[in-house]
Formats: C-alpha cells, sequence, structure tokens
C-alpha cells in the first residue's frame, strides 16, 4: 500500500560550501523507492561526496530546494576504508553496536545479530576478532552492522576499489537478496558497469547536475613503444618462501623473477595475499620478516639505503603529503638529495599542475593529491619506483594522468613495479607478475595488446 | 570526565586518540632510551596539541585522564590504578594555569609556560611520594630537582615544536569546520 | 593487542556458562584492581613497623606472577636502578649512617611497584577495560574502546608516513634523529600529516557511529560476549 510513497525525494536541491562559490549541487533531483538500485557516479570533484552527506544529513551548512525523507525511514552507510569504521573488535559486538544504542535489551541481541549475518552470508563465529576476516568480509560485516536496525536505504561508499573481484562477487549477490528484501540501495561509484546486473537507474553527476545514464569510459590511448628488456635489471628476486615470523608461509616463488629498467611490471592478487608485504620488502620496509634473497639495485634492500634511487608511493598517498605549497611539495626531496631544484617546475609543467604550484597541497581534491604526491617523487626520476595500488579512488581522467606520468618516467628509464588487485588491460603494463594460491609467478609479455595510438 | 566536560564526539575521539598513541609511544620508547623524563615530552606534546585542536579548556585534562585510563588498561610490566595519576596530575595542572593563562603571551610562550607548570606538578608529585616514602628531605629534594631538570628540558623542547605544527594545521584550514565540511570522508 | 582469536561453539548452554563464568572472571579482576590500588598505596603509607606484612603479601604476589610465568626481569631492573640511584645519593648526602633508611626507601618504592606487575601478568587488558566501563562514562567508555581498538590502525599509519617520508631523503632516520637540530623536521613531515589522518579519522569515526544511533539513548544495553 505504501508502493506510490518515496522514501526519499530530492527535489531541485542545490548546495555550495561559500556563497563565493559556484553550486557544488546543482538543482538536482532524486527520488529513491522501496527495493530500487541506484548507481551515482562522476568524476573525482563532481560532488559526490557532498551528495551523499546531504543524504546522511552531515552537511555544515543549509542547502537550496527540498529534501524530504518519508516519517520513520532510516538510513545505513558503509563507508570507504572498512578498516577505519570498526568500532568494537569482535564481530558479534560490533553488529551489536547499534542495538546497544537503540536500547534492545540484551537478550534479544543475539537473534538479531546472527539474523543480520545471515542477510550478508557471513557465517562466523560471533567471538571471533574483526581483524581475522578477509577485507571482503569485512566489507559484508559492515553491512550487517548496518543491516541489524533494518535501514530501509542503504548507501555503500565506492565499494569496487576497495575490493577485490571475489569481494565484488560476494557484494553482488548481498545486495540482489536485499533487493528483493525491499531495502533500496544508492552505490556512489567510479566505476559503474561492474554492478549492472543490480542496478535499476544509472545516474552521472557532473557539473553539479544529476543526469540519468551510466558514463562509459573510453579505453585509454597512449603514445607508447613496448620496450624490449634490454635493460639493466634492477630487481631480482631468487626463489623464495615468503614469511612472517612465526607464522605460516604466506607464500612461495620457485623461479627468478627480474625487473628491468623502463619497464612496467603489475604485480596482480587479491586482496590479502602479501602484495604490500612484498613491495615493502623490496623497500626494505617489511618489519617480521627474515632476510629474503632479494637483490634491490644489486644491494640487499634496507630502508633508507637507496637515497634518491628508489621511490615508493603507498595507498592513498595524500598522507604524505606536509608542505607549504605543492611547489615546496616537489623540492623537498630535490633539497634532500642535493639535485637541481628546477626539476620540481620541470615536473609540474609536464604534469599540468603548473597551475597549483603555489596552492596549498592539503586542500586540493583527492585526485590531485594523488598527482602530487606522484610527482613529488617522478621530480627525482628514482631508478626503481613502487606503487601499491595506485589506482584505488581516482577516476577514469586521473587514471590517465596517472598512467601518463608512469610512461614518462619509464620512457626515461624508472623500473616500474605497481600492485593491483585486477588485471589492468588495455593500459601500457608491459608484463605481470601474479600471486596466486600462494604462488608468485612471472609471466613474461603482457596478453593484452596495448593501444598505440 | 566531569559533567561539564561535553566535547562532540569528534573532539572526544580526536582526544582519544591522542591519548592512546600517547601511552603506546610512551611504552615503546621507554625500552629503547630507559631516561626518565622523556614523559615529559610526549605528555606536554600530546596533552598540548588537544587543548590547539579542540580549543577548549578541559581538552588537556581530558587528555590526562584518558591517557591515565588507557595505560591502565594497557601497560605492560607496570599497571595499577596509581598510574591514573601520573598522567592525570601535570594534564590538570596544565589546565588550571591555562585559565590564568589565557589570551597572554604569543602561542609558543603560552605552551612552554603551560608546559612547565605540567612539569611541576610531575615533579612536586615524585617529590611528595619520596617524602612518603620516607626519604630524607635532602635526597627528596635531589630527586625533585633532577626531575625538573630532566623534565623541564623534555617539557621546552615538546612545547616549542608544537605551536608550528598547530599553526601549520591552522593555516591550511584544516582545523575547525572546513575540514569538517570538505574534508573527504 | 587487544582483541584475540575467538572461541567456538555455538550451543545456547554452552554460551550461557560461558557467559557466567566471564562475569565471575570480571569480579574477580575487579577485586584484583582494588588489591593492587590498596596494597601499592599501603607502600606509601604504612608505617615502618607493618612493612614486613606488606612484605609477605608482596612475596605471595610475586609467587603467584611467576606461576603465571610472569616476567621476573622487570622487577629486578626497577630494583637495580632504584638501588643505584637512591642509595648513591644517600651516600652524598648522608655518608653512611643512613643507609638503612636508605634501604627502606627501596624496598618500599618495590612494594609499590610489584602490585601493578602481577596485575598485568594476572589479568589481560579486555577484563581491566570490562571492569572500567562499569565505572566509566559511556561516552568516554566508547572512546576509550574506539581509541584502543584502532591502535594497530594508528601505528601502521605512522609506521607508513615515516618510512615514505625516510625514502623521501628526510632527516629521521634513527640516526639523524640523535641530532635535536632534526626533530622539529620529525615534527613538520610525521606528526603534522599524522594528525591530519587522525582528524580526518575522528571526524569519520564519529559520523560512523552516529549513523548507528550512538548517543540516542542514554541507557544504551549490553552485548554480552
Amino acid at each position: 500500500m505504501e508502493h506510490r510513497v518515496d522514501l526519499l525525494k530530492l527535489s531541485d536541491l542545490s548546495f555550495r560550501y561559500r556563497s563565493d562559490e559556484g553550486y557544488i549541487l546543482d538543482e538536482i533531483s532524486l527520488s529513491i523507492n522501496r527495493g530500487e538500485c541506484h548507481c551515482i557516479n562522476g568524476p573525482t570533484g563532481s560532488g559526490k561526496s557532498t551528495l551523499l552527506n546531504v543524504l546522511i544529513g552531515t552537511l555544515s551548512r543549509p542547502f537550496e530546494g527540498e529534501l524530504v525523507v518519508s516519517e520513520g525511514v532510516t538510513l545505513g552507510l558503509v563507508m570507504q576504508d572498512p578498516n577505519a569504521q570498526f568500532i568494537r573488535q569482535s564481530i558479534g559486538a560490533e553488529v551489536a553496536f547499534a542495538l546497544e544504542n537503540l536500547a534492545v535489551p540484551s537478550e534479544l541481541m543475539l537473534e538479531k545479530v546472527q539474523g543480520a549475518l545471515r542477510r550478508v552470508g557471513l557465517f562466523v563465529s560471533l567471538d571471533r576478532s574483526i581483524q581475522s576476516l578477509s577485507l571482503g568480509q569485512k566489507y559484508r560485516l559492515m553491512i550487517a552492522a548496518q543491516l541489524v536496525f533494518h535501514p530501509d536505504i542503504l548507501l555503500l561508499d565506492e565499494p569496487w576499489a576497495q575490493l577485490d573481484d571475489s569481494g565484488v562477487c560476494e557484494l553482488i549477490s548481498v545486495l540482489k537478496g536485499l533487493k528483493d528484501e525491499g531495502v533500496a540501495i544508492v552505490l556512489v561509484e567510479h566505476n559503474p558497469s561492474v554492478f549492472g546486473n543490480v542496478v535499476d537507474t544509472f545516474w552521472q553527476l557532473d557539473q553539479g547536475k544529476l543526469t540519468q545514464g551510466c558514463f562509459m569510459p573510453e579505453p585509454i590511448h597512449f603514445a607508447y613503444s613496448q620496450k624490449a628488456l634490454v635493460g639493466e635489471s634492477y630487481i631480482q628476486i631468487d626463489p623464495l618462501v615468503f614469511r612472517f615470523a612465526n607464522h605460516d608461509p604466506l607464500f612461495t616463488c620457485s623461479e627468478r623473477l627480474q625487473l628491468y629498467s623502463g619497464e612496467i611490471v603489475a604485480l596482480v592478487g587479491d586482496n590479502g595475499t602479501g602484495k604490500s608485504s612484498l613491495l615493502k620488502s623490496l623497500a626494505g620496509m617489511q618489519p617480521h620478516i627474515p632476510p629474503l634473497p632479494i637483490q634491490v639495485l644489486a644491494r640487499q634492500p634496507k630502508l633508507g639505503i637507496y637515497g634518491g634511487e628508489l621511490g615508493l608511493l603507498f595507498q592513498r598517498p595524500n598522507r604524505q603529503l606536509f608542505e607549504i605549497s605543492v611547489l615546496e611539495e616537489l623540492r623537498f626531496s630535490l633539497k634532500r638529495f642535493g639535485l637541481p631544484l628546477d626539476n620540481a617546475d620541470r615536473v609540474l609543467d609536464e604534469m599540468g599542475l603548473q597551475h597549483l604550484s603555489e596552492h596549498s597541497p592539503h586542500l586540493l581534491s583527492y585526485g590531485q593529491q594523488h598527482l602530487v604526491a606522484l610527482a613529488s617523487v617522478s621530480v627525482y626520476q628514482p631508478k626503481v619506483l613502487l606503487l601499491d595500488d595506485p589506482f584505488a579512488g581516482l577516476d577514469h581522467l586521473y587514471t590517465c594522468r596517472v598512467w601518463q606520468q608512469l610512461v614518462a618516467l619509464s620512457q626515461q628509464g624508472t623500473a616500474i613495479l605497481l600492485t593491483s588487485h585486477r588485471m589492468l588491460p588495455h593500459t601500457p603494463v608491459t608484463r605481470y607478475w601474479r600471486l596466486n594460491n600462494g604462488e608468485l609467478l612471472g609471466e613474461g609479455q603482457a596478453a593484452d595488446t596495448v593501444n598505440v595510438g | 570526565m566531569n559533567k561539564r566536560m561535553h566535547f562532540s564526539l569528534q573532539d572526544a575521539l580526536f582526544i582519544g586518540f591522542c591519548a592512546t598513541l600517547l601511552v603506546a609511544l610512551k611504552s615503546m620508547l621507554r625500552l629503547k632510551l630507559g631516561l626518565s623524563g622523556h614523559s615529559m615530552f610526549l605528555m606536554t606534546f600530546f596533552y598540548l596539541i588537544c587543548y590547539g585542536v579542540v580549543g577548549r579548556l578541559g581538552a588537556i585534562t581530558a587528555c590526562g585522564l584518558l591517557s591515565g585510563v588507557v595505560a591502565m588498561i594497557l601497560s605492560i610490566g607496570k599497571g595499577g590504578p596509581l598510574i591514573l595519576v601520573k598522567f592525570a596530575l601535570p594534564a590538570l595542572a596544565m589546565d588550571l594555569s591555562l585559565i590564568v593563562l589565557l589570551g597572554l603571551f604569543t602561542l609558543r610562550w603560552r605552551c612552554i609556560t603551560v608546559g612547565l607548570v605540567g612539569c611541576l606538578a610531575w615533579a612536586v608529585k615524585g617529590w611528595v611520594e619520596d617524602l612518603l616514602l620516607g626519604m630524607t628531605m635532602q635526597v627528596a629534594l635531589v630527586q625533585f630537582g633532577l626531575s625538573m631538570l630532566k623534565g623541564g628540558a623534555f617539557t621546552v623542547l615538546a612545547a616549542s615544536l608544537v605551536p608550528p605544527v598547530l599553526e601549520r594545521l591552522r593555516s591550511h584550514d584544516l582545523l575547525g569546520d572546513n575540514l569538517k565540511s570538505k574534508g573527504k570522508i | 593487542m587487544w582483541a584475540k582469536g575467538g572461541k567456538h561453539g555455538f550451543g545456547a548452554s554452552e554460551k550461557l556458562a560461558t557467559r557466567k563464568s566471564g562475569r565471575l572472571r570480571a569480579y574477580v579482576t575487579a577485586i584484583s584492581l582494588l588489591l593492587v590500588l590498596v596494597l601499592s598505596s599501603s607502600a606509601f603509607f604504612v608505617s615502618d613497623t607493618y612493612l614486613p606484612v606488606l612484605c609477605i603479601f608482596s612475596g605471595i604476589l610475586v609467587l603467584h606472577g611467576l606461576l603465571l610465568r610472569g616476567n621476573i626481569s622487570v622487577i629486578g631492573r626497577v630494583f637495580m636502578v632504584q638501588l643505584v640511584i637512591t642509595m648513591s645519593l644517600y651516600y652524598l648526602l648522608h655518608g653512611q649512617s643512613q643507609m638503612a633508611q636508605g634501604m627502606i626507601v627501596v624496598l618500599r618504592i618495590l612494594l609499590a611497584f610489584i602490585p601493578g606487575w602481577w596485575l598485568s601478568v594476572s589479568t589481560t587488558p579486555e577484563k581491566i577495560a570490562q571492569v572500567l566501563t562499569w565505572v566509566l562514562p559511556a561516552k568516554w567508555a566508547f572512546v576509550i574502546g574506539a581509541s584502543i581498538g584502532l591502535l594497530p590502525f594508528m601505528t601502521r599509519e605512522l609506521r607508513e608516513i615515516y618510512q615514505v617520508q625516510c625514502l623521501r631523503g628526510a632527516r629521521i632516520t634513527p640516526k639523524a634523529l640523535r641530532d635535536p637540530r632534526n626533530w622539529q623536521e620529525l615534527m613538520t613531515c610525521v606528526v603534522f600529516p599524522l594528525l591530519i589522518q587522525l582528524l580526518k579519522l575522528s571526524r569519520q569515526m564519529a559520523i560512523a557511529a552516529q549513523l548507528r544511533y550512538y548517543g540516542k539513548t542514554n541507557k544504551p544495553t549490553h552485548w554480552q560476549e
């Protein structure tokens, strides 16, 4: 009987952060009904986060237009990084958190908690520690922690970037089940096509306007000649068993792997297979592992011995920004390594960041910060560049700009090793290393051909 | 932790994070340095950061009490309820001195003065303990002097490192509403 | 550090039994905390005549701690450090005449220390936290639980920022930090970005908790482990 009533409705809603700025949301309208799945996508900085803040009511300033939430409608939100939103340590306590706050009597909790976990397909002991779960399981746990209070609308912020393919599959089947139960779902996502099976309506948010339709990124084109493996070998990994002290082996490698100058190698494996740990070991910064038969630039890796010859970017590289301006951020390493400061201006030019040179790096968008962090490493032209999941959280445009810079570096002779939890077709990757079922394998030439344009 | 300490949940969590890091770093450094007085460095630093970021009287005391409780929960090899006093007393002294000093001096000198008041409270606590333990006045006074000297040096060092960090946060609009509204979740 | 691997077993009666014994253990922890408070304070306040009684109590605690495989060398180290510092001060200021009084002081320091050591050996952070939630205001209990839970996340954040700045050439290697002039660099390129992350994290956690009805009621109920 409630069929015709919208759970939530936005009519001509506009918002801006400062009255002297343009509108970040410009007269947008959207209505959400029971059992519907909406997917909102758009480039970085298009206002997706702002829209999310509107929906959950955490904006610091008033908006224009109308937001109507039907009486009694409740919302659940799963944010991007599951690791940074757990409140408790054990699975049962985490799911029960909302029940505690709703003053549900203790003796009724167990059944509700088990019910919520069943709905996301998590069949694990309630006393188990959250840290022992895989990332995909953690994500579903976060959903269960919302489902326990029966939200009418479930909001998910960019699940694809966090999850590997198996995690995405699990998520999709959970979402299908929820839709059938009448839960409305709103996905905010860079890569909407993956969720094609569940989504009813695709929305595109661009320049403040919300329009229906799925934005399909064009394939990336690069002027890039594939190099033969003639360069110098910069990294050599001999057969090894990789394990943390007092733990079972994480993975083994039974062949010799080499990384040559001018190559871009992608290390691909699911979450938790040990990609990041291997990368850290190559930079000599992974604690709790016995010495490994690894040579980087002809030396046993150790933090601090390579100076300007080795560069590394962790996930969320915006964490490393600290200077007062973008230019100073780039100059920092040049000063420390005694290199000419002009390099900074040159790299800013190359990467199209010159107009930001005097900006504070802390007030840029996530994509811009990402580029600045990459620029701050490119600026000293390291011989080896390691990147941990360098495209996470970036939209198509910024992904392209990162690729452009990586290609430029490799053409100057930098050997690049990057990790990813899925294959990267139609990109300038020259080879893959695979981490599968506890085995690290080299694969020779990339199977996918590179577009030469 | 009295009724008047109504911090927003975000501020309360920030204070909690600082307190937890303070305790964790202290237990890490104790193994490496084995130098008494360094705890004043960490305490002064994190307490003043809390004051600067939260920008309210009571933030330091809250951080001190939380640190004490966290230390009680986590402390390895040295626990017990008395550790609460060790963290909370300097914090309380610092907050009380802020009532007097509010708006006086530049941020830098205010930080150093407040820090030294905290250090004094810490040293006095040691002195009273020593007397209770039955030490002679001379020995207790020498101990007090040594604490003041070592702790004071660490305090001044920490307190002079805080203002540049706070000014940097402020100049980039990272404190207050800007981060709250624009910051990427 | 805080959460340990869980047990399996879903049977209702089993569950009830573990809950009962869990509550019992929490009472034991509460009594231990009080005992430690009384014993530690006594080391400061009792007169010399009663010290032997306190020694007997502490002796029992040490024996119990040893039975639980506590690391006794911690006590040994405290004893040695206090012995050297206090006794040398007594010798310098008072000559040999008051060495006995000095020894009593060292003994009292040790007596104040032992109960805390025993507590850390005989109980776990989880149990202490559980007891503290009885007395702490709900908000601060929540803040402490969340902070300790996020400690691994925060230390990883700190370590990664530190390492990446080392690679960028910052003068913050352990060797460079022996020079206090470089401490400023540690502040600007490690502590400053870390604080930015903590600010973001606190905002994110606050929103996440409030969306899950945190603060909705003054009398939240409790999940029974």
